[in-house]
């Protein structure tokens, strides 16, 4: 069973039930696992409204899919709840704390992709992951070996060696997917990462997700492709554009 | 040039101009007629001023000396190789993108629709050499450092030179093409060929690119984002792709990517090398004797921050990564730290080993080879300056600002190495004991850190 909440002005935080297609936790994930929420949370830039106030609750090994038009304000909800943009209203909270990505709870339990993430213009693609899992080995150990499973995994192996100019757009697309599975994580916030990709490829990327949830990662998707939400959402959100 | 051509060109102006008046003359001659009046104005007391900071006896003495002219045949071959490089990346001949597409793209032959932008550029360079040789030489004779019948030559040799720079600033812009050797147009083809060859042989791939180029660096000019111009004018890195980058601790990692990215941009590397190398030397060199003009710390410095800079590559690209989704594992500041271990290794390597030489040949004793690794710590400080700048304030385009007040918010880390670093070497020459001087450079260097460190703060905090 899945749930599809819908969230306007209209509705209040007591009028959201979420009720989830319930996977439970896997064993031994408890300690990494966090709980993200967003209560009320609206964003405004003077009297232009980018997002109405909105409810969505990520529990732990849960899938969440943002669906709505383009400008209903899926990206900046992701980004709130990703710390990288505050709220002009309501709370954004990861375990009951707020959340900003200068913190380190933040980064260490959060990998987010919203828009293109920033490159080394003279790095590979290999060269990348490596540097990306090496910062993060004292929270996952040794990276050695990750980078080159991760390129593996989404079959791009072939171009670890090309620089990100050489890519195509959809190899940058699987690049930058690449770049946040490559880092520990617990809660995945990925913006339409079906963008780009051919049919093959986005049937890649939702087992990989699967895979993901199935190892107790939390998952908050925005997307508009019907497929990957049916196979991935346990709870769908659709945002109404302001 | 055919007369077909001139005709068939003279009606393609002719529909581009419409009933507009043709202002092309007086447009091109504007920019001579104020260049003229800035250089009898502004340049001549300049540069009289700059012979007289100098010591205008010591200056005559040395510039008819070997080492005088090896220093100018130096300079100027200096000059001519960065106007070839230059050119790959902005040439003479970069006419605006819809002339291009409309025109130069059309049948007609491309040394005919493209000629009127070569003069353009080949006559300015011309006009500009002769104007610099006329400054020198007004400025020299002012003030007693030359005789006033250098005038002549200087003007000629100026203008000699500046036509020089032209045709290498062309053939630079011919190598940058895409396509420069599949036309035979490469480094292997005759000069003669080359020189006959030139605006025909200019593809229109490259000359689309350059015009891009052109709009987004004059946009980035305008506003004020040195940024965009550094990132749209750096050559895609394609070097030793097959060399990986090794896993290690956060911070090691990020060392051994600098590393990494000196190592496929070896030219970056290699010109670091040589700026610090010789900024090092002078700087040591400068601070032996009271009697060694202040110009010689000042210029040893500029070669210090060129080469340090150099170096830095790594640094600057952390602060242009700035918001966007973060991905690394380390804390803003720390990795903007970690990136200065490479820069300061090579500085304190380089000027050891040049130390070192000087100190064997006698030229230098240990206690200016500990000042000048001291000035390191100056040359990081400035560099986290430069890097973390981000964009001028909004008040530096304001009505009482203008282009001045830009300059100065752009050239605030290079006059901190200079201010900082001058006045400590110019009074550690002078003083009965340097380490007071030496001290105050520390102080000074800990300031500036402490203030690139903030600037770091402050883009982790808008990001």
């Amino acid at each position: 069973m899945r749930d599809v909440l819908v969230t306007d002005s209209q509705v209040t935080e007591g009028d959201i039930m979420l009720a989830r297609r319930g996977a439970a936790a896997p064993a031994g994930r408890e300690a990494d696992a966090h709980v993200l929420r967003a209560t009320g949370v609206g964003k405004s830039i003077d009297e232009a409204v980018l997002l109405l106030p909105t409810d969505v609750e990520l529990g732990i090994a849960e899938c969440v899919v943002l669906r709505g038009p383009n400008g209903s304000g899926k990206t900046t909800l992701l980004r709130i709840l990703a710390g990288t943009v505050p709220p002009s209203e309501g709370e954004a909270t990861l375990d009951g704390s707020l959340i900003d990505e200068r913190h380190d709870l933040t980064r260490t339990a959060i990998a987010a992709l919203i828009g293109a993430p920033a490159t080394y213009r003279d790095l590979t693609l290999a060269d990348h992951l490596v540097l990306i899992s090496s910062t993060w080995s004292h929270v996952s150990g040794p990276a050695a070996a990750r980078p080159d499973e991760i390129l593996e995994l989404l079959e791009i192996d072939h171009l670890a060696e090309r620089f990100p100019h050489e890519l195509s757009s959809g190899q940058q697309q699987l690049f930058h997917l690449a770049m946040v599975l490559v880092r520990p994580s617990s809660i995945l916030i990925l913006d339409e990462p079906e963008q780009r990709l051919d049919t093959d490829k986005r049937d890649l990327l939702t087992r990989i997700l699967l895979d993901r949830k199935a190892d107790g990662s939390s998952l908050l998707i925005a997307c508009h492709d019907p497929t990957m939400t049916d196979a991935l959402a346990d709870t769908i959100v659709d945002i109404q554009p302001a | 040039m055919s007369r077909t051509d001139k005709a068939q060109l003279r009606q393609v102006r002719a529909a581009i101009l419409g009933n507009r008046p043709d202002t092309s003359l007086s447009s091109t001659l504007y920019p001579v007629y104020v260049a003229v009046i800035a250089a009898g104005t502004y340049g001549v007391p300049a540069a009289q001023q700059l012979f007289r900071s100098i010591n205008e006896k010591w200056l005559a003495e040395h510039a008819r000396t070997p080492a005088g002219a090896m220093a100018a045949v130096t300079l100027a071959a200096v000059v001519l190789a960065l106007v070839r490089l230059v050119g790959r990346v902005h040439g003479p001949v970069v006419p605006p993108l819809p002339y291009l597409e409309l025109v130069v793209a059309s049948p007609m032959p491309r040394k005919v629709t493209l000629a009127r932008y070569w003069r353009v550029s080949r006559g300015g360079s011309t006009v500009g050499g002769l104007l610099v040789g006329l400054v020198i030489g007004a400025g020299g004779a002012i003030a007693n450092a030359a005789p006033p019948v250098v005038l002549l030559p200087l003007a000629l040799g100026g203008a000699l030179f500046g036509l020089l720079v032209a045709e290498l600033w062309l053939r630079g812009q011919l190598q940058g093409q895409p396509q420069a050797s599949s036309l035979g147009f490469g480094r292997g083809s005759r000069p003669r060929q080359r020189r006959r060859n030139a605006l025909a042989l200019l593809g229109i791939a490259g000359l689309r690119r350059q015009a891009a180029s052109n709009v987004t660096m004059g946009g980035a000019v305008l506003a004020g984002d040195l940024r965009t111009v550094r990132l749209d004018a750096a050559r895609p890195t394609t070097h030793a792709r097959r060399v990986r980058l090794r896993a290690s601790g956060p911070r090691a990692v990020i060392a051994h990517r600098d590393l990494l990215g000196l190592r496929r941009a070896p030219w970056s590397a290699l010109y670091g090398l040589g700026f610090a190398a010789a900024g090092s030397a002078g700087l040591m060199l400068s601070l032996m004797s009271a009697r060694i003009p202040t110009v010689a710390p000042l210029v040893s410095l500029v070669l210090c921050h060129l080469g340090f800079g150099a170096w830095c590559e790594g640094l600057r690209l952390h602060a242009d990564n700035s918001g966007t989704s973060r991905l690394l594992g380390l804390p803003y500041r720390d990795t903007a730290l970690a990136h200065l271990v490479v820069p300061v290794s090579c500085w304190a390597l380089t000027t050891l080993v040049v130390g070192a030489g000087l100190s064997l040949a006698g030229l230098v004793e240990p206690a200016e080879l500990v000042w000048a690794l001291g000035a390191g710590a100056l040359l990081a400080g400035t560099h986290l300056m430069a890097a973390f700048r981000g964009l001028p304030p909004i008040g530096v385009f304001g009505p009482h600002a203008g282009l001045p007040a830009m300059i100065f918010w752009y050239a605030k880390p290079l006059l901190a190495t200079l201010v900082v670093g001058t006045g400590t070497a110019a009074w550690a020459a002078r003083a009965a004991n340097p380490w007071t001087a030496f001290f105050w450079l520390l102080i000074a260097a800990a300031g500036v850190v402490t203030w690139g460190l903030a600037l770091v703060d402050k883009r982790d905090r808008r990001s």
